[in-house]
């Protein structure tokens, strides 16, 4: 199968305009250890991604708790710096492209028009050398809904204030004037002027969550980031705020960007959605096509795992195995390999994969190892304090998936077991079809989600 | 026209609300007294506070103040230890004729001087050290909390002791020592609370406004670590006295003051001999002080900080 060329970051879903736009944006917090605090590692919280926000639609970002959505959405807003990437704001699809384009020719071989176009660029549209002036305006364009509606609240202010702030901090209103455009607010989100002077402590988590959106939309964005604005609530007040979501859109012409990790939520409510797993964009693709014919195992695992009323029993669900890996030390090829139904030998299967199975599954074994002689990820030698342990250990690689990957047979000398695996490189985002996208390699080999 | 009418409409009603809203931050406050006072044990100490901060203020009218100084109990020497109540001294006097009940009432204005000054310096200058460190972070964060380890790694009494000690016997040296010492819990609480704070959402929606950093310090940070603060104040009030008093005990005020702890050490020699009421009465205002602030302490931490609860 022939794929598409360009990144993600390029797919502005059907529509010539990006709020904004993101190029292999990185987030890791050093692991620091001892009483120097040394740095012993990275966790990967975010690891490379592109994506784009399409004017006037709703980008749904899925995943597990702790795959890193909720910290790219944080990086969009301006509260955590990335530590690699670029982001783009209010881009169209020329721009992009030229972008794009620059960005393959390396700083010291771009003619003196490409710099000057480079140059001019960066500084309107790139987060972080944006003058002071567009940065600010970017901010105010682009608010947030948090998660949790009872601590996105500062409980010693009043309702006024804490709606009212926004157009405090701007100089856009005080007094009266504030007094009134507040009340306006609130009547937008369903409340009104009786609860102008309330903490938030007497309002129920639906109606806090009304005032976090009162909030938001106090300076007219454009962009708002909803950060699982209904994961607390209840269901019957799920509805309700999803729906005056929608309303607020249809009305003032707003972009959302929609983190979430409930799917039903999210089928209701996005026009194209991003699936997350491990810091990395799995899928991406319009939100009805990644529903009905997934093309990322993880996506089909996420979607199985909601139970709907159609199910009958012998309805076939894919089902993920073990726990989510360390993002200090990811995976290698596909990041969701060792827990993949479907995974196979292209998958990328190393020595750690092989150890934390044997720490999982076979502890009496993993005991006894003295030792691990690495040469590479995928090829080490591994010592054990008893020849009985190293043949057990040898043949449970031989029952695994990965046995499928050794580059050659294992070796078994008394105590030492020699593996290699084949090397494989990180597995890619990339388009299958129009406007589809997967990282899957066995999906992007075969065209088409593997059978289980 | 009804837009207009509309408008009208709410800017009349956003006029009642702006009149309001003191008076619903005022009501809000009266709450909490109100389940302040529910308490019988934090009345009481209320009570005796109350009682021994009347005493303090009405020092020179329930007495004639003693010249030059006031601090000094009169000396009445054809009465040297009488037993209470007898010769027009209802406490009692002293071995050189000091009136005990004198000492007390002129004591409770040094115990308040002693524990306002060094509750009043080290909850401000604590706070500073604790909001710099922990808004700050990183390093400077790391050396300041160190220099609060070493201080917390010596017991507060050999501390102040030491530092007295060094500064040579006097009361204003005991208010120095005292306020080197006890600053350090506040920058920990702070530095704790701060942190904890930094983590919550509204302080990220806050930053989402574009609100500057003091701002976000001063409408959403500090407002909300002030309760584990005011509870440790208070019962700082009647630490502090404490302490205080040890160290005038052990003899680093001025000899002769009217300090609670020094006329128990000064009344000790004649426990032997059956002159009982110099130590015991000091000795009680001493508990008394300390107890009611306690009280009053654990009954604001139940209502304010309930989390800390017997810490």
């Amino acid at each position: 199968m022939t794929l598409l060329s360009g990144s993600l970051a390029a797919d502005f879903g059907g529509t010539t305009d990006a709020v904004v736009a993101l190029h292999g944006v990185k987030v890791h917090y050093p692991v620091k250890e001892g009483v120097l605090q040394r740095v012993t590692g990275q966790v990967r919280a975010v690891d490379g991604v592109d994506l784009s926000g399409p004017r006037g639609q709703t980008l749904g970002l899925v995943g597990e708790s702790g795959c890193g959505k909720t910290t790219l959405g944080r990086v969009i807003a301006g509260l955590v710096a990335p530590t690699g990437g670029d982001i783009w704001v209010d881009v169209d699809a020329t721009q992009h492209s030229e972008i794009e384009r620059l960005r393959g020719v390396a700083t010291e071989d771009r003619s003196p028009e490409d710099q000057a176009s480079w140059k001019s660029l960066e500084s309107n549209h790139r987060l972080g050398s944006m003058s002071r002036d567009k940065q600010s305006r970017y901010r105010r364009n682009c608010q947030v809904v948090f998660q949790d509606a009872f601590s996105s609240l500062n409980p010693r202010q009043l309702v006024r204030d804490i709606v009212g702030r926004p157009l405090r901090v701007h100089k856009e209103a005080s007094g009266e004037d504030l007094d009134r455009r507040v009340i306006e607010l609130l009547e937008r989100v369903g409340l009104d002027s009786q609860h102008l002077l309330r903490f938030p402590h007497q309002f129920s988590g639906g109606q806090r969550q009304r005032i976090s959106i009162a909030r938001a939309l106090a300076l007219n964005p454009e962009f708002v980031i909803l950060d699982e604005p209904t994961s607390a609530l209840d269901v019957s007040v799920q509805a309700q705020i999803l729906n005056l979501l929608v309303d607020l859109q249809k009305d003032l012409g707003l972009t959302y960007l929609f983190i979430t990790h409930d799917l039903g939520v999210v089928q209701h409510m996005s026009d194209r959605i991003a699936v997350m797993y491990l810091g990395q964009i799995a899928e991406y693709g319009p939100t009805a096509d990644v529903f009905n014919s997934p093309l990322h195992p993880y996506s089909r695992i996420l979607r199985d795992s909601n139970p709907t009323l159609e199910d009958s029993l012998d309805t076939v669900k894919w089902d993920l195995s073990g726990t989510v890996p360390n993002p200090v030390n990811p995976p290698q090829g596909c990041r969701l390999h060792p827990r993949c139904p479907v995974a196979r030998a292209e998958c990328g299967w190393s020595i750690d994969d092989v150890l934390t199975d044997a720490e999982r599954n076979t502890p009496v074994v993993f005991e006894t190892i003295s030792r691990v002689e690495r040469k590479s990820d995928f090829r080490a030698t591994v010592s054990f304090s008893e020849p009985e342990q190293a043949k057990k250990f040898a043949k449970r690689i031989g029952s695994l998936a990965a046995h499928e990957a050794l580059e050659q047979p294992i070796r078994l000398d008394d105590k030492l077991v020699e593996v290699s695996f084949n090397e494989v490189s990180e597995a890619q985002l990339q388009q299958l079809k129009d406007g589809r996208w997967s990282s899957c390699t066995r999906t992007q080999n075969l065209g088409a989600l593997p059978e289980l | 026209m009804t837009t207009l009418n509309r408008s009208r409409e709410t800017s009349k009603r956003a006029a009642v609300a702006r009149e309001s809203a003191l008076s619903v931050k005022w009501a809000r406050r009266r709450e909490v007294a109100q389940e302040v006072f529910r308490n019988p044990l934090t009345v009481l100490g209320l009570i005796i506070i109350g009682l021994f901060f009347l005493m303090a203020l009405a020092a020179p009218l329930l007495t004639e103040a003693n010249t030059p100084d006031p601090y000094q109990s009169p000396r009445d020497w054809s009465n040297i230890s009488v037993p209470p109540g007898e010769a027009g001294h209802v406490l009692g006097t002293d071995a050189t004729g000091g009136d005990v009940l004198y000492g007390i009432i002129w004591g409770s204005r040094l115990s308040l001087q002693l524990s306002l000054t060094v509750v009043g310096f080290t909850l401000v200058f604590g706070t500073i050290v604790g909001s710099i460190a922990a808004m700050r972070g990183g390093r400077l964060d790391n050396l300041l909390m160190r220099v609060v380890d070493v201080f917390l790694s010596i017991p507060e009494l050999i501390f102040a002791l030491a530092i007295a000690a060094v500064l040579g016997p006097s009361f204003r040296n005991i208010i120095l020592a005292l306020a080197a010492v006890f600053w350090v819990k506040y920058a920990r609480i702070v530095r704790g609370e701060i942190i904890r704070i930094k983590q919550a959402e509204y302080v990220a929606a806050a930053k989402v406004t574009g609100d500057s950093t003091w701002n976000i310090y001063r409408k959403d940070v500090l407002p909300n670590a002030v309760s584990p603060l005011v509870v440790q104040a208070t019962l700082d009030m009647g630490n502090v006295v404490l302490i205080g008093a040890t160290l005038s005990f052990i003899g680093l005020a001025q000899a002769g003051l009217t300090e609670w702890g020094a006329m128990v050490s000064a009344g000790q020699s004649g426990l032997l001999a059956g002159e009982w009421w110099l130590s015991t009465f000091a000795g009680l205002a001493i508990v008394l002080w300390a107890l009611a602030f306690n009280l009053v302490g654990d009954g604001l931490r139940d209502v304010l900080d309930p989390k800390t609860e017997g810490r």
